[in-house]
C-alpha cells in the first residue's frame, strides 16, 4: 500500500467554519487527540490572531509528542515573525496564486507577489524553520504563474508545496492533471474544498496522481461546505492507501470531540461580558 | 445530450406526500435541469390526472416508471409517463464486455474513483448498448465526482438523487458541477434548488445539513476576516459561484475569526454607530469563542447599545 500523510487543519481552516470557535483548552484537546491517533502535521492556527493563539501554539507544541505543528500565515513578514515567535516547527506561507486574488483582494501584481515571498522566505531561512508555500485558488490560476511559482518555491527552499482548490471546483480529472504536471523537486500537498461534493474524490485523485500530503479535518468542516473529510478519506481509500491512522480509532476519537466542535445550543444565548 | 434520472422519490416515504407538494417537487426537479423522474407506481396514480398520460401502460418487472416533460412544453398534459425498462446491474468492471442488455443502469462501483476509472468508462462506452446509465454508490463518498466524471468521458445517463440521505449521487451537485463546466449548455434554472429543499424537507421532515454542498443554509457566510476582505472587494475572490444561482444570498456573520474590516461593514449595513468598533470587535471574539457560534444582528446592535452606555458612563462620571 502506499504511503501518504494527513496534514490535519481542523484548528485552521475547519476553524474558519461560520460558527465554529475553540477555546485555547479545545485546541490543544483537540490537538492532543490528532497527535494521539497518528497525525503527521497538524496546522494549529494563525499566530498573527493575536495573544491567546499563540499561547495555544506553545500549549499544543507541548502536549504533541510526533505530530509536528504548522503555523499559518499570509504572506507579511509581522504574521510569520508571530509563527516564529510561538515555536511552530513550520512556517506556512499562503501565497495567492489566481489573478483573480492578486488583482482584486491583494492589490498587488505577480512580480509584486514572487518579491513579497523571497522577503518571507528569508526572515523564516533566518529563524532556521521550516517553510512550506501554499498556492492559495490554484485551481482558477494561470498555469504559467504557477509553473513559476513552483520554481521559485524550490529555489527557496520550501519543502512542501500545498495545491489549493481554495473555492471547491475541482473534479478529479483536472485535478489528475494538475498534479501530475507539478515538478517531482518538490513534496507536494493537495488541500480540496467541498463546494461541489468532491473534496475527498479530488484528494484521492490529488494522492494517485503524486502529492504525498494531503490536507483533512474532522468532521469535514472548514470555510462553505467544508474541506476533505478525514474519516470519509480513510473509509474511501481503505486498502489502498496507508495514512498510519486507525479508522476506528479515529471513529471514536471524532466522536468524542464532537461536543468540542459543535456547540451550538438552543439555550447558548449570548451575554454581554463588559 | 445528457440525460439526469432523479430518483429522490423512490427514496422517501412515499404515503406523507400529498398530491400538491408532489406535483410542486416534480415540478421544481424539472425547472432545475432534470430529464426523467423516476417514482414509484404507486405514486405515479396520485399525481393529477391532468397532468399525465398513460403512454406508458405495459407496465413491466420493475416497480417503478419515469415522469418525463411533454416535448411540446405548451400542450396539455405536461408530463407524461413511460415504463422503466432498465436493467440493473452491479457488475464488475472486468464484466463489462458480457453486456447484452439494451437498456441498462449499472449500480455500485463506489470505488471506481481508486481505480483507473477513465479505461473503464471508454470501454463502457464502446459497448453495444443503447442506453447506458451509471447510478454510483457514495459508500465511498466519491458517488457524485463518479457520475460527473462518467459524463465528461461521454456518458449520456446518470442517475442520482436530491440531498444526502440516499446512495445515490447528489443531484444538486451533479447538476452545479455540469452547468460550472459548460454554462452555455446548461438549461436548467438552479436558482429553485432553495425551494426544493424547503419542501423535501417539509415533506420528509430531515433536515439538511447547514453545511451541505450547494444548498447548505450556512455555505454562503462569510466570517474570517482574510475571507471578508476579499469577498467585500469582489464576491468571485471566495465564492465558486453566485449564491444567487441556487437561490441563496451571502451574508457576513460576525464571530471569533472576524477582523475590523467585518465589524465596520456589519454597523454600516445595520445603521450603527461606528465610534466603538475596536471594542465591540473585542467583546465579539471574546464571547463567541466561548459560545461557539456566530453573534446574530439582534445581539450586535444590542452590544452597540452596552458599548454606547458604557461610556457614557464613563464620561459623565
Amino acid at each position: 500500500m502506499e504511503q501518504k500523510y494527513i496534514v490535519d487543519t481542523t484548528l485552521r481552516d475547519g476553524e474558519q467554519s461560520p460558527g465554529v470557535a475553540f477555546t485555547l483548552k479545545e485546541k490543544v484537546t483537540i490537538a492532543k487527540a490528532l497527535d494521539a491517533m497518528g497525525i503527521q502535521r497538524i496546522e494549529a492556527g494563525t499566530p498573527a490572531m493575536g495573544k491567546e493563539e499563540c499561547l495555544a501554539f506553545e500549549k499544543i507544541k507541548a502536549v504533541c509528542q510526533n505530530a509536528k505543528i504548522i503555523g499559518w500565515n499570509r504572506m507579511n513578514l509581522s504574521d510569520i515573525q508571530s509563527s516564529i515567535n510561538c515555536g511552530a516547527d513550520i512556517i506556512h506561507v499562503c501565497v495567492p496564486s489566481s489573478d483573480l486574488l492578486i488583482r482584486e483582494k491583494l492589490r498587488k501584481s505577480r512580480t509584486e507577489v514572487l518579491e513579497k515571498l523571497e522577503e518571507c522566505a528569508d526572515s523564516i531561512h533566518s529563524a532556521h524553520k521550516e517553510l512550506t508555500i501554499g498556492l492559495e485558488d490554484a485551481s482558477r490560476a494561470d498555469w504559467d504563474f504557477i509553473t513559476l511559482l513552483i520554481d521559485t518555491a524550490i529555489r527557496l527552499g520550501a519543502t512542501t508545496l500545498r495545491f489549493s482548490d481554495t473555492v471547491g471546483i475541482m473534479t478529479p480529472s483536472i485535478c489528475k492533471n494538475y498534479i501530475s504536471n507539478i515538478s517531482s523537486n518538490i513534496d507536494i500537498e493537495v488541500h480540496m474544498h467541498n463546494d461541489l461534493g468532491m473534496a475527498v474524490a479530488n484528494s484521492i485523485q490529488g494522492l494517485r496522481s503524486g502529492a504525498k500530503y494531503v490536507d483533512s479535518t474532522l468532521f469535514g468542516i472548514g470555510e462553505r461546505a467544508g474541506n476533505c473529510n478525514l474519516e470519509h478519506l480513510l473509509i474511501a481509500t481503505i486498502g489502498q492507501m496507508d495514512f498510519g491512522i486507525c479508522l476506528d480509532e479515529l471513529q471514536w476519537r471524532q466522536e468524542r470531540l464532537r461536543p468540542i466542535i459543535f456547540k451550538t445550543h438552543p439555550n447558548n444565548i449570548y451575554r454581554l461580558s463588559i | 445530450m445528457v440525460t439526469i434520472i432523479d430518483r429522490t422519490l423512490t427514496t422517501l416515504d412515499t404515503d406523507r406526500i400529498d398530491t400538491q407538494d408532489l406535483n410542486h417537487f416534480c415540478t421544481l426537479l424539472f425547472t432545475c435541469g432534470v430529464t426523467k423522474i423516476e417514482l414509484p407506481y404507486a405514486l405515479a396514480s396520485r399525481l393529477k390526472p391532468l397532468f399525465i398520460t398513460e403512454d406508458a401502460g405495459k407496465r413491466i418487472d420493475t416497480d417503478t416508471c419515469f415522469l418525463k416533460q411533454n416535448d411540446d412544453h405548451r400542450q396539455m398534459p405536461i408530463w407524461k409517463l413511460e415504463s422503466n425498462e432498465f436493467v440493473e446491474k452491479a457488475i464488475l468492471p472486468s464484466q463489462i464486455k458480457n453486456l447484452r442488455n439494451k437498456k441498462i443502469r449499472i449500480v455500485g462501483w463506489e470505488d471506481l474513483i481508486t481505480r483507473d476509472y477513465f479505461t473503464i468508462f471508454q470501454e463502457l462506452l464502446s459497448n453495444s448498448a443503447d442506453t447506458l446509465d451509471l447510478c454510483p454508490s457514495n459508500k465511498m463518498h466519491c458517488a457524485t465526482a463518479i457520475a460527473l466524471e462518467w459524463i465528461l468521458a461521454g456518458g449520456t445517463s446518470v442517475s442520482c438523487a436530491f440531498a444526502n440521505y440516499h446512495d445515490f449521487p447528489r443531484l444538486e451537485e451533479v447538476l452545479m458541477g455540469l452547468k460550472l463546466r459548460d454554462p452555455s449548455s446548461f438549461k436548467g434554472d438552479l436558482s429553485v434548488l432553495r425551494q426544493l429543499k424547503v419542501l423535501y424537507e417539509k415533506i420528509t421532515s430531515l433536515p439538511i445539513s447547514k453545511t451541505k454542498a450547494i444548498i447548505g443554509e450556512d455555505i454562503f457566510k462569510v466570517e474570517s476576516g482574510i475571507h471578508v476582505d476579499g469577498v467585500i472587494k469582489n464576491p468571485a475572490t471566495y465564492e465558486p459561484f453566485n449564491p444567487k444561482t441556487v437561490g441563496s444570498q451571502r451574508e457576513i456573520v460576525l464571530g471569533k475569526h472576524s477582523g475590523q474590516q467585518s465589524v465596520l461593514y456589519k454597523l454600516r449595513e445595520q445603521n450603527l454607530s461606528e465610534t466603538a468598533a475596536k471594542s465591540i470587535l473585542k467583546q465579539i471574539k471574546e464571547g463567541c469563542t466561548q459560545l461557539g457560534r456566530n453573534v446574530s444582528d439582534l445581539e450586535l446592535q444590542s452590544l452597540v447599545r452596552e458599548v454606547k452606555n458604557d461610556y457614557g458612563t464613563k464620561i459623565y462620571c
